[in-house]
């Protein structure tokens, strides 16, 4: 749970008890949405059924259309949202995948749908366990992606993801990762913040000259070909360069307002000051992470951790600035990437490059783990730290390994 | 499509052409060959043409490869296509034709549709480009067509050097996308680029091509021979032919497009600014504005909103837009009202909108009309090519038992 | 009092071509083919529904041909939409506009909103959309599938639309089989009014009879609610034959009874135009031969073909509960009134319980229980014969 003793004023915040996709729900109702679509698979389908509720109970006036798939579920809200209704939706695992066509045309249309992923390992087989590829599958076409830890941080997100996707000079689809089972499916402490507070942090969704309607006469995507194209993606490109800086004044404004988001808003360092080594991870691990680093210091070790939360925009130039620091970083990756360089991890893959300019680069090691749901249990939080550790020290150790593997 | 290749541009000398140097010049370098056509209705005689092209260049033993030009997919009922044959003497130098949406240079451009060489618009941007647009200096046009030379640079735009014209006797073969029409065009045109640029292949090497395939007989070594010799070449000097006033595209860059993918709608009363169908036209209709009982039905069968309703509620015809489909022609209830007639009878009146004529002077109307008519009247068409079938994705003369005779293959 | 966009512009019928608006809200400059049928429609659809509408358009030769190459033929606001998601992006414009005018977001006006598709985006991948589309009775929207009887825009391919027999790139005829494409074309907008009874209105038409389609494009958008229209659009370059043919082609296929002409409103089917007139036993229907062998795709038809063809459309009028909308007979009588089964009668009084107020979807707020509906019995007394059943 993120503990939070920050100065200013929290206003007037309520504790309540929740599951993280209740908490998302409690934040779409703040967020006043207009439009929903929900299909059923689980693990996230819990903010729909809550959604259901709330807007039954009238604390919640949107429509709320139950699709026949997710295609059609995430076409719904992108159409919705580009008429200028505020939308939200989401999905999990091969759910996620089904609506792919929509997921790759809706950053390109530069609409800010704002869809929680319950990340769900991919069949084949079926399983409902959290792992992190349904999410990271959109990661090159636009989508930013913010992954959570508690429920207080899928609500807080989900505000976050509104005010940063709907400002004008972003204007993208933001994807909420939330751990299946572990955030989806437990309840935690969170403080729920009133209408003015948020109505304080969130503008209206104005869509300006683009929006559809009989008053604006326009045509959206009409059919291009390599005469084009080049100029259509470099537009995107140059809006995908100025997400950060949107990012950073949105987290400002939010700890202002909220008392609460930690100083750095790309990711959080847990007892880095003086550690020589970190392991590196996003979601809900970061739990047993902590739990990690506090028994480990106990000992003596000097370790700490840092949980990566902006996924995309991936905060490469800060995540150099801080792990150049250590002399190893053991990353977590809760997925996997067959066939990439060293067979390692989509996080692993992406701080090598991040770090590849760096004059002085930690050690990196790479570790997939807790894939389909599996628990990272204090005992490979403790191989994953000595292994991190002997990394620091000099020793050669594998570059990639598997985590909690019966042999 | 590129946008740094403009017309008339001098090459820079690591381009695939020497500068300076005409097309029947230097034999070792790469030939390229366009064709030119109607969408969909020569489809096939234009891929037929292209792959003889580097049959014959493999009776030289040189190597060839075949392009469709991609940006023209899919095709459309009479907008202007092409494909192009590329061939070379060795590996290395056709590689450099290779990757490629259409070669930079033509050596050969190959016009299937006499109707297409006062200019093609294939897609929107790019207007009306001549059809010797990328014509290589000294370069040969073919056209298939019973005008004369005179007529057709009335059309064809002059260039700073000198190049030849090559006149095909003959009118457009058209056919459609399942029922190839088997006439041997293909084997005239072939004889006619053996005539006129022996440097690209020589009649015996297109005759070899035939004796080669089983499924092709005398009839089309007739064929070959009899555009070898109809054909007739003309030395053609520079600055011979229509004024060039194709304008090259320029196209917006990225900071002045509007974000996410918007164009602005047509403006209520006008038409789509960026794309005009004019090129498509093989005939267009001509309209006997005494004879007409006002019914709208041109008017509201229109799939190109063409016709207007003026004051005295006739429908004259915006010529920028027609395609030329002759649908209004069938279903005007008025017999002769709408004629359609042979689009290059019209090059002075270019896409201009004749009823201000009508208004202002009847009888010079009527005149104008009548002389259009007699001139190039176009008969109803027939459904499609039935009298002659071969499959077109068969090979090319894929006999079946009584080919012509229908009654006999439903026996 | 419901915020619906579309509330009903209630436009008037055309009825004659004469009285047909004269602008234009598609106009000239788009990349189709000379003759194209498809191109008609869009414009009549257009010039039908007027300015105050939102037109999505999904992949197929009406968006690369028309929005074509960053161009636009378009004069009411458009966008573009997957090939599958006619049916999804209908729901999501609709919605999206009635909560922001319902919530004081937006000016509360009807805007008519209509989603395009061809018939292999529609009949075949985006059928389920399409379908949950008709149930979504609170939105006013207009799906219109136009039917060119193939993948037209990727050079034509078979669809779920293809007539039987007929010459695609994926149906070429070879020496080993002569008939490659052997599945008989479904019943698309039939279908969709047997399975959809909330629906006020389905129709089939051409825009090979302009009015008649337009007059329908008016009378589904005035309908409230889901609706849906299925033109036939003959297709030079598909079905192989000279453009100029195509409004007489267009006919011949009514004319022979292969494509019929209907509307299903509120309940009650009707057949129009010429179909009516075939059904009223006044017109003979013409061979479908007449029609078949004009068209270069069914070139390689021999005799028996061309009458295996002529059978199934014979069946369809002959068996068929109402023939060219419902294709299966009816086995037997009912009784559940003491009446006999009124099929055919043009008396029926038809009513929808999910009609009634005006707020779409929410009529069991104002239904009223008549007192007639029977007592609920347990299963043990379903058992008892003595129960009273």
């Amino acid at each position: 749970m993120t503990v939070e003793k920050q100065a200013g004023s929290p206003g007037n915040q309520t504790e309540k008890l929740m599951t993280g996709t209740q908490a998302v729900a409690q934040a779409v109702r703040l967020a006043d949405v207009d439009v929903t679509a929900a299909y059923p698979i689980r693990p996230y389908d819990g903010v729909m059924q809550a959604v259901a509720k709330l807007i039954a109970d009238g604390d919640l006036d949107a429509e709320y259309i139950v699709a026949e798939g997710e295609h059609s579920q995430f076409e719904i809200c992108k159409h919705a949202s580009a008429v200028g209704s505020r939308v939200f939706v989401g999905s999990s695992g091969v759910g996620w995948m089904y609506a792919m066509e929509s997921l790759a045309v809706t950053p390109t249309l530069r609409l800010p749908v704002v869809a929680m992923i319950g990340n769900r390992a991919l069949d084949d087989p079926g399983a409902f366990g959290v792992e992190h590829n349904d999410a990271m599958a959109v990661r090159d076409l636009g989508w930013q992606l913010f992954w959570v830890e508690d429920a207080q941080e899928c609500f807080d997100a989900t505000l976050m993801a509104y005010r940063v996707g709907e400002d004008s000079r972003v204007s993208f689809p933001v994807g909420l990762g939330v751990d299946g089972a572990f955030i989806t499916h437990s309840q935690t402490l969170l403080k729920i913040p009133d209408q003015e507070m948020v109505d304080e942090f969130l503008p209206p969704y104005d869509l300006g000259d683009r929006l559809l309607h009989p008053d604006n006469p326009i045509s959206i995507a009409p059919q291009a070909n390599e005469d084009w194209v080049m100029e259509i993606r470099k537009q995107t490109d140059d809006a995908a360069h100025r997400v950060k800086d949107v990012i950073r004044e949105a987290h400002a404004d939010f700890r202002r307002i909220f008392g609460r988001g930690g100083g750095n808003p790309f990711f959080e360092e847990y007892m880095t000051e003086d550690a020589d080594y970190v392991l590196f991870g996003m979601g809900s691990l970061g739990l047993p992470a902590k739990v990690m680093v506090r028994r480990l210091r106990d000992q003596g070790q000097k370790v700490g951790f840092v949980r990566l939360k902006w996924f995309r925009p991936f905060p490469d130039e800060e995540l150099a600035e801080v792990l150049t620091r250590f002399k190893a970083v053991g990353i977590v990756d809760r997925d996997y990437s067959y066939g990439s360089p060293k067979q390692g991890g989509v996080l692993f893959t992406d701080l090598r490059a991040a770090l590849y300019d760096s004059e002085v680069r930690p050690k990196l090691v790479n570790f997939i783990g807790g894939l389909g749901g599996r628990e990272l249990t204090p005992e490979m939080m403790d191989d994953m730290a000595d292994t991190t550790r002997r990394a620091a020290e000099g020793e050669s150790v594998p570059t990639v390994r598997w985590i909690g593997v019966r042999e | 499509m590129t946008t740094g290749r403009e017309a008339g541009d001098t090459l820079r000398a690591d381009q695939d052409t020497q500068q300076g140097q005409t097309s029947t010049e230097v034999r070792e370098e790469a030939k390229s060959v366009e064709f030119t056509y109607r969408g969909i209705f020569q489809k096939t005689l234009a891929a037929n043409l292209c792959k003889h092209v580097v049959m014959a260049a493999r009776k030289r033993d040189w190597l060839g490869s075949t392009i469709q030009r991609y940006s023209d997919s899919p095709e459309r009922n009479g907008i202007p296509a092409k494909q192009f044959a590329v061939i070379a003497p060795d590996t290395e130098t056709l590689e450099g034709h290779m990757a490629k949406y259409e070669p930079n240079e033509l050596d050969v451009i190959t016009c299937l549709d006499d109707t297409m060489a006062d200019g093609i618009e294939s897609w929107a941007w790019y207007g009306r480009q001549p059809i010797n647009v990328r014509l290589r200096q000294g370069g040969t046009l073919l056209v298939i067509s019973n005008r004369s030379k005179e007529e057709l640079l009335r059309v064809i735009p002059r260039k700073p050097w000198d190049w030849t014209l090559a006149i095909l006797p003959g009118t457009p073969s058209l056919a459609g996308l399942w029922v190839y029409r088997d006439d041997g065009t293909d084997m005239r045109v072939l004889g006619a680029i053996a005539k006129s640029r022996p440097d690209i292949f020589g009649i015996e090497d297109i005759e070899s091509v035939i004796r080669d395939d089983d499924s092709l007989g005398d009839d089309y070594v007739a064929a070959l021979k009899s555009g070898h010799d109809e054909v007739v070449v003309h030395e053609i000097a520079a600055g011979e032919g229509a004024e060039d006033t194709y304008e090259p595209v320029k196209l917006p860059g990225y900071k002045e497009m509007r974000e996410a993918i918007i164009v602005p709608a047509v403006e209520v009363g006008k038409k789509n600014p960026n794309y005009s169908s004019s090129s498509d036209r093989t005939m267009r209709p001509v309209v006997n504005f005494d004879t007409c009982i006002k019914c709208r039905q041109c008017w509201i069968d229109c799939p190109d909103e063409c016709f207007d309703i003026t004051d005295e509620e006739l429908h004259p015809i915006n010529y920028s837009y027609c395609t030329g489909c002759g649908i209004c022609a069938q279903v005007c209830p008025v017999e002769d009202c709408i004629v359609m007639v042979n689009d290059l009878e019209f090059v002075e009146e270019g896409d201009k909108d004749m009823f201000p004529l009508y208004k202002e002077n009847r009888e010079a109307y009527q005149e104008w009309r009548e002389e259009k008519v007699a001139k190039g009247r176009i008969q109803h068409h027939d459904y499609f090519n039935a009298d002659t079938w071969a499959w077109a994705g068969g090979s090319q003369a894929e006999n079946t038992p009584d080919r012509n005779d229908r009654a006999a293959r439903n026996a | 009092m419901t915020m619906a966009p579309g509330r009903a512009l209630k436009l008037d019928p055309i009825k004659s071509i004469k009285k047909a608006p004269e602008e234009e809200y598609y106009q000239s400059g788009h990349r189709t083919c000379q003759g194209c049928l498809s191109a008609l429609p869009m414009r009549l659809m257009a010039k039908a529904a007027g300015p105050r509408t939102i037109v999505l358009g999904t992949t197929g030769c009406m968006y690369v041909a028309n929005t074509t190459y960053m161009s636009t033929p378009w004069v009411v606001p458009w966008m573009h939409t997957q090939l599958g998601a006619a049916g999804s992006a209908a729901v999501g414009t609709s919605a999206g506009l009635k909560a922001l005018m319902r919530k004081g977001k937006m000016k509360d006006e009807p805007i008519n909103v209509i989603a395009f598709c061809g018939d292999g985006g529609g009949a075949d991948m985006g059928l389920a959309a399409i379908s949950a589309a008709l149930t979504d009775v609170e939105y006013n929207l207009l799906i219109f599938l136009y039917d060119n009887e193939s993948y037209a825009n990727t050079d034509i391919q078979t669809s779920g639309q293809t007539p039987w027999g007929a010459v695609t790139t994926f149906s070429p005829p070879g020496k080993k089989h002569r008939i490659m494409q052997r599945r008989w074309k479904k019943n698309v907008p039939g279908m969709l009014a047997a399975g959809h009874p909330d629906t006020k209105y389905i129709a089939s038409g051409t825009p090979a009879i302009p009015v008649d389609m337009m007059d329908k494009v008016r009378a589904a958008l005035s309908a409230g609610g889901p609706t849906y229209m299925h033109v036939l659009d003959p297709c030079p370059k598909g079905w192989h034959y000279d453009p100029e043919h195509s409004t007489e082609l267009g006919k011949l296929a009514i004319e022979t009874g292969i494509y019929p002409l209907y509307e299903v409103k509120e309940g009650v089917c009707n057949y129009t135009g010429t179909t009516r007139q075939i059904a009223q036993g006044k017109r003979q229907r013409k061979p479908v031969r007449e029609y078949l062998e004009k068209q270069g795709r069914f070139a390689h038809f021999k005799n028996q073909d061309f009458a295996y063809f002529q059978k199934k459309v014979d069946e369809m009028w002959e068996q068929w509960i109402i023939p060219g909308v419902v294709s299966f007979s009816y086995g037997g009588p009912i009784n559940i009134t003491g009446e006999t089964a009124k099929i055919r009668n043009n008396n029926v009084e038809r009513t929808n319980a999910s009609w009634i107020g005006d707020r779409p979807g929410h009529a069991h707020e104002e239904f009223v229980d008549d007192g007639l509906a029977r007592e609920w019995l347990d299963d043990n007394a379903l058992g008892d014969p003595s129960a009273g059943n």
